[in-house]
């Protein structure tokens, strides 16, 4: 607030400040809690359970943490993970997440309040919503106003771009991750309005904690060094940037390679490079401005061109040779799809099959921001019209975090903060001017005091002088808009009611389902809950052995693992591809084929989800595609993705499909006694209810699988993988048979048998016959 | 005179008669021989009806043979041809200059116009087609590379002839100058630009212009422009009953019209926003102030509940709506 700080000594709740603080208090309070309650749906209508895949891990990774100590974390290989290879995990994860709620746990303990750690998982992201509502409120306050700060605090915290990845259960790092972003950015504003190393210190170490915690701290790695970079192309070159860099890159960057599993990365990849540009730009542009002040002006120019030339040549040509020995790597793919936006479709179809990698839809855009989306702009607008040094970079955000969001859905998540900042500004721009009649200030409460390097340029625009000016004649006119004031006021709030009831709807409707409890709704409104998974997984985990080897689609290995307990070969963390196009091969070739993949990697069950009962949309067959792609991908002579489609290029599960779908694997494993079921009277058997059609190859054996459970709706089917000598092998007509059966009759009697004697026969001991009892 | 023309022509006639019943009795090794000398000097060979028979069809073979069936004339004005041709010179090229490169596998071409009884005897009824000729037995189905599904580009065609033929083909294209020549170009123009304007670079300082740009990008990645880009949806499409549909029914399409309509929705409600606030905020003639300020409540009431509408009707079972329907 500190536009409206006063002289005044008295804070108490009658003067000003103190009413002013106590209101913003009272606003922040209540954003948190309308966030923290409306991410509770999933609790309420279900249970407090950990929800869908990443977050399964993340949990069981944190219960081993609380369970073993931190260094028994950082330690852990885990070998009931990509089975036969296992997994460092400590040294592949991102371990904020785990020591944040791990470190909550271990307090309230101390204080003796007995909390389990699957619930401190749980709502770990809806408490972590509202500390992101506060450095939200801090951030816009030092870009703009108090008021837009509480704008955007209110926005972020119901907004459902970030509710999708925050609500209760969703236990993944990006729930806090959103957090460590944003508060990273308020302190790096912060340090480039003061220049002060206080501020560039405690930047770092935030982003310290945001690189503990999501790989996508390189967004910020690469932004604050692009904000840098726009301000000395902008000549706005200070000692308080400076100052702020450089401290911020050195602490950040020795901060950052603590963490094990980015290690080395900020000074090997191409991602973390241009932070260190930067870095040598900012240190010459500091160089040439000393000599400027100590050299004439002849000198300096040829001195300039001199030194701009070889420093160009000497970055171009050692950036170019380490890339070339090596030590630099070249830009990961996950990354490079990001501006090759045909690349990830070509080469890697791991992150292409993944939903959130895909592009982004005007209607996904309005369906997570609502009205936010259509006036965030002004914002923006505003931001450039009355600029600075901090909003130089929340328009480069905000620019940046736009191009992201339109080509990954999954990058909606940094948009979001940035669309609330700045639609913040926007509606608080609005109801300055319309709330405050008397007030005949300058709107925009900017102060562009840090606009001393283009002095001269700002006097030819600075309209203040014709401001001051119309004050007085103002006064007079003020009433004109009297009405319509008003009207605009209702208008605006009607409209950010229907945002907040957006919000709720949405996050009612899309965002709170646990999507390992699926419930359906009948006629009558009554809810059917479907528990199938859990009913799979608990099977799994009472009657299998507790080494048993489970192979499944990667979508489900860190499920199995977090609740079944059971080994998996592949899972969430796609780290081995060719491990995954195994399975995939595995899956899609026919069942003899697939019998000696699974024996050669130890599997002892196989667990497929099939749909087709409930009409659940996200099964395997519909999956189906990508496992022949990425196996195709890896094992180009087995697999071939056009033998899957029918003549006419259609993927069908129906007797006109391919016959080499119709005998694979995943298509046993998934219909296998389905032609049996008659679901209704309407339908024929073996009705498949997702892909609405009857299913083409009804009648068939399993030879080297057994099915061991299908659980009530059939969602997961479980089987067996027979042991080479228990399969029934198929039966040789006696003229085909190579080994002739001999005619020798053998007999299976023993020598003892072969007497043909009774069994346990009372036996008749002969003695000589007692003598007549004298009588 | 004629009678020698006519002599000549027609021992010509013979001769080439005799030649082609003496290729016919041609061995093996001879036709991969003349094949292979064909090929080093022309990576894709051109043959016409008899060479077709001769080469292709001719039995025994030990090698493939991939031919592309076309009509390459300006009279047939097969647009696709070209490319088709294009991108087939590409493998063959590609496979000629490899390390691999052997006598198992030839590219052949056959035009409609010097050979169309080929085109009959194959029962080929459009053009571009490209068959794979195996070494052992006739072509099946899979040996036609399916254009519909997966394109004739270079690639596609190496990783078809890949899967039938099971030698890699690396396809080398020749580098794309013409994106980089585009760049320099550009900034050529910018350099240049901005040399002419030199004594007045006043307009790189214009605010106004850098937040037009910034908005047209924002609202051009609003409206999903990116997803047009990677997807390439049609621009609008035809319904069954005959009418045009501009809007995707589902949410998980757009048509690219119905992108550029959401753009326009999305600046109308900025354009108000910011009339509203500069109406209020500047202090000109009132009666000016209140119809920008009207103006702009009007762009923002309807035209938010406008795309609030069609968003409606793209998300079955949403319940809520403004002003609109």
């Amino acid at each position: 607030m500190g536009r409206t700080q006063t002289k005044s000594p008295s804070t108490g709740i009658s003067s000003p400040v103190g009413v002013k603080s106590l209101l913003v208090f009272t606003v922040l309070l209540l954003a948190w809690m309308a966030g923290f309650l409306s991410r509770l749906f999933a609790v309420i209508r279900f249970e407090s359970i950990i929800h869908e895949f990443d977050p399964w891990f993340n949990y069981r990774a944190t219960a081993h943490m609380v369970k073993n100590g931190f260094y028994n974390f950082l330690n852990w290989f885990d070998e009931r993970a990509w089975y036969p290879l296992g997994r460092i995990v400590g040294g592949t994860v991102y371990p904020g997440l785990m020591l944040t709620s791990g470190s909550i746990h271990y307090i309230l303990n101390l204080l003796n309040i007995p909390v389990h750690i699957r619930d401190i998982c749980v709502f770990l992201a809806p408490i972590f919503s509202g500390l992101t509502a506060i450095a939200t409120y801090f951030l816009t306050k030092e870009i703009w106003s108090a008021g837009a700060g509480l704008f955007a605090a209110c926005f972020i915290a119901v907004v459902p771009g970030y509710i999708s990845r925050s609500v209760a259960g969703s236990y993944d790092n990006e729930g806090i991750a959103i957090f460590a972003l944003m508060f990273t950015y308020f302190l790096w504003v912060k340090s480039v309005k003061t220049g002060s190393i206080f501020w560039a210190a405690m930047a770092s170490l935030s982003y310290f904690y945001m690189v503990s915690a999501w790989g996508g701290y390189v967004y910020i790695i690469n932004l604050i060094p692009l904000h840098i970079f726009a301000l000395l192309l902008m000549g706005r070159f200070s000692h308080r940037i400076y100052t702020a860099y450089t401290t911020f890159y050195i602490l950040g960057l020795i901060c950052s390679m603590q963490i094990p599993f980015v290690g080395f990365q900020p000074i090997r990849t191409s991602e973390h490079m241009a932070a260190a540009g930067v870095f040598a730009l900012l240190n010459a542009v500091a160089i040439l401005k000393y000599l400027q002040s100590v050299m004439s002006q002849a000198e300096f120019r040829h001195f300039f061109i001199v030194a701009a030339c070889t420093a160009a040549g000497v970055v171009f040509l050692a950036v170019v040779g380490l890339t070339w020995m090596g030590v630099v790597a070249p830009w990961s793919g996950r990354f490079y799809s990001l501006w090759d936006t045909g690349y990830a479709k070509i080469h890697i179809p791991i992150i292409a099959s993944v939903s959130e990698h895909q592009p982004t839809t005007w209607f996904s855009f309005f369906f997570d921001l609502h009205i936010l989306v259509a006036t965030f702009p002004v914002g923006l607008w505003y931001c450039i019209k009355n600029v600075n040094d901090e909003r130089v970079f929340i328009v480069l955000f905000a620019v940046s975090a736009v191009y992201f969001a339109g080509v990954m859905v999954r990058l909606m998540l940094t948009l979001t903060p940035v669309v609330c900042v700045l639609g913040g500004i926007a509606f608080s721009q609005l109801f300055e001017v319309y709330l405050k009649e008397e007030e005949p200030s300058r709107p925009n409460g900017g102060d562009s005091s840090d606009d001393d390097d283009d002095g001269e340029k700002n006097s030819r625009y600075d309209k203040a002088g014709k401001l001051r000016k119309m004050k007085h004649e103002q006064q007079a006119t003020n009433d004109g808009l009297g009405v319509i004031r008003s009207m605009v006021i209702v208008a605006v709030l009607m409209i950010l009611m229907m945002f907040s009831v957006h919000c709720t709807w949405v996050t009612s409707n899309a965002y709170s389902s646990p999507s390992i409890v699926l419930a359906s709704y009948s006629q009558d409104g009554s809810r059917q809950i479907l528990d199938d998974f859990r009913e799979a997984y608990y099977w799994l985990s009472q009657n299998t052995a507790d080494d048993a080897r489970v192979m499944s689609w990667w979508d489900y290995g860190y499920q199995i693992a977090g609740m079944a307990n059971r080994t998996t070969l592949v899972d969430n963390n796609t780290w081995n591809n060719s491990h995954i196009a195994l399975v995939g091969k595995a899956m899609s070739s026919n069942e003899t084929a697939a019998y000696s993949i699974m024996t050669a990697l130890d599997v002892d069950y196989v667990l497929v989800i099939f749909g087709g009962v409930i009409g659940y949309s996200g099964d395997d067959i519909n999956k189906f595609l990508w496992m022949v792609r990425i196996a195709e991908g890896e094992h180009p002579k087995e697999i071939r993705e056009s033998d899957y489609f029918t003549d006419r290029g259609e993927f069908r599960v129906d007797s006109e499909g391919s016959t080499t779908l119709l005998n694979c694997l995943m298509y046993k494993l998934s219909y296998y006694r389905f032609g049996e079921l008659k679901l209704d009277f309407r339908t024929p058997p073996g009705f498949d209810r997702t892909r609405n059609t009857v299913i083409g190859n009804k009648d068939f054996k399993l030879t080297y699988l057994e099915e061991a459970y299908t659980t009530e709706h059939w969602l997961v089917r479980i089987y067996r993988v027979k042991k080479p000598d228990e399969f029934n092998r198929p039966r040789i007509p006696v003229s085909q048979r190579k080994v002739k059966r001999r005619n020798v009759y053998l007999t299976k009697k023993t020598s003892k048998k072969r007497r043909g004697a009774i069994k346990n026969r009372p036996v008749v001991v002969k003695g000589q016959r007692p003598k007549a009892k004298p009588t | 005179m004629q009678a020698t023309a006519l002599f000549l022509l027609i021992s010509c006639l013979f001769i080439v008669h005799t030649v082609i019943q003496c290729k016919k009795e041609l061995t093996l090794s001879e036709r991969v021989q003349q094949l292979s000398d064909a090929a080093v000097k022309k990576p894709v060979l051109r043959f016409n009806g008899d060479k077709f028979r001769q080469y292709v069809k001719g039995t025994p073979r030990n090698y493939s043979t991939i031919v592309m069936f076309t009509a390459l004339a300006p009279s047939r004005q097969c647009g696709i041809c070209r490319h088709a041709h294009d991108e087939f010179q590409l493998v063959a090229n590609s496979w000629r200059y490899s390390q691999g490169f052997s006598n198992k596998l030839f590219f052949a071409l056959v035009d409609f116009d010097e050979g169309p009884d080929v085109f009959q005897s194959l029962r080929l009824n459009s053009a571009p087609v490209f068959m794979h000729f195996p070494a052992k037995g006739k072509p099946k189905k899979v040996d036609t590379l399916d254009i519909q599904r997966v394109g004739f580009a270079a690639e596609n065609i190496a990783r078809w002839v890949a899967e039938r033929t099971d030698i890699q083909i690396r396809v080398f294209r020749p580098p794309n100058y013409s994106g980089l020549l585009a760049l320099v170009v550009l900034l050529a123009l910018v350099v240049g630009l901005l040399y002419l304007r030199k004594n007045n670079l006043d307009f790189l300082y214009n605010k106004t212009t850098w937040a037009l740009a910034a908005l047209a990008f924002t609202f051009a990645m609003t409206s999903g422009q990116m997803w047009n880009h990677i997807r390439g949806p049609p621009f609008l499409q035809k319904t069954q009953s005959g009418n045009i549909a501009y809007i995707h029914g589902s949410s998980q399409g757009q048509f690219i019209v119905e992108t550029y309509i959401v753009a326009m929705l999305n600046a109308a409600v900025v354009l108000g926003m910011i009339l509203m606030t500069e109406a209020a905020s500047k202090r000109d003639d009132v009666k000016k102030r209140k119809i920008y300020a009207i103006i702009g409540l009007g762009l923002v009431a309807f035209f938010f509940s406008l795309s609030l509408s069609i968003f409606r009707s793209k998300a079955h079972g949403y319940p809520y709506s403004f002003l609109l329907k």
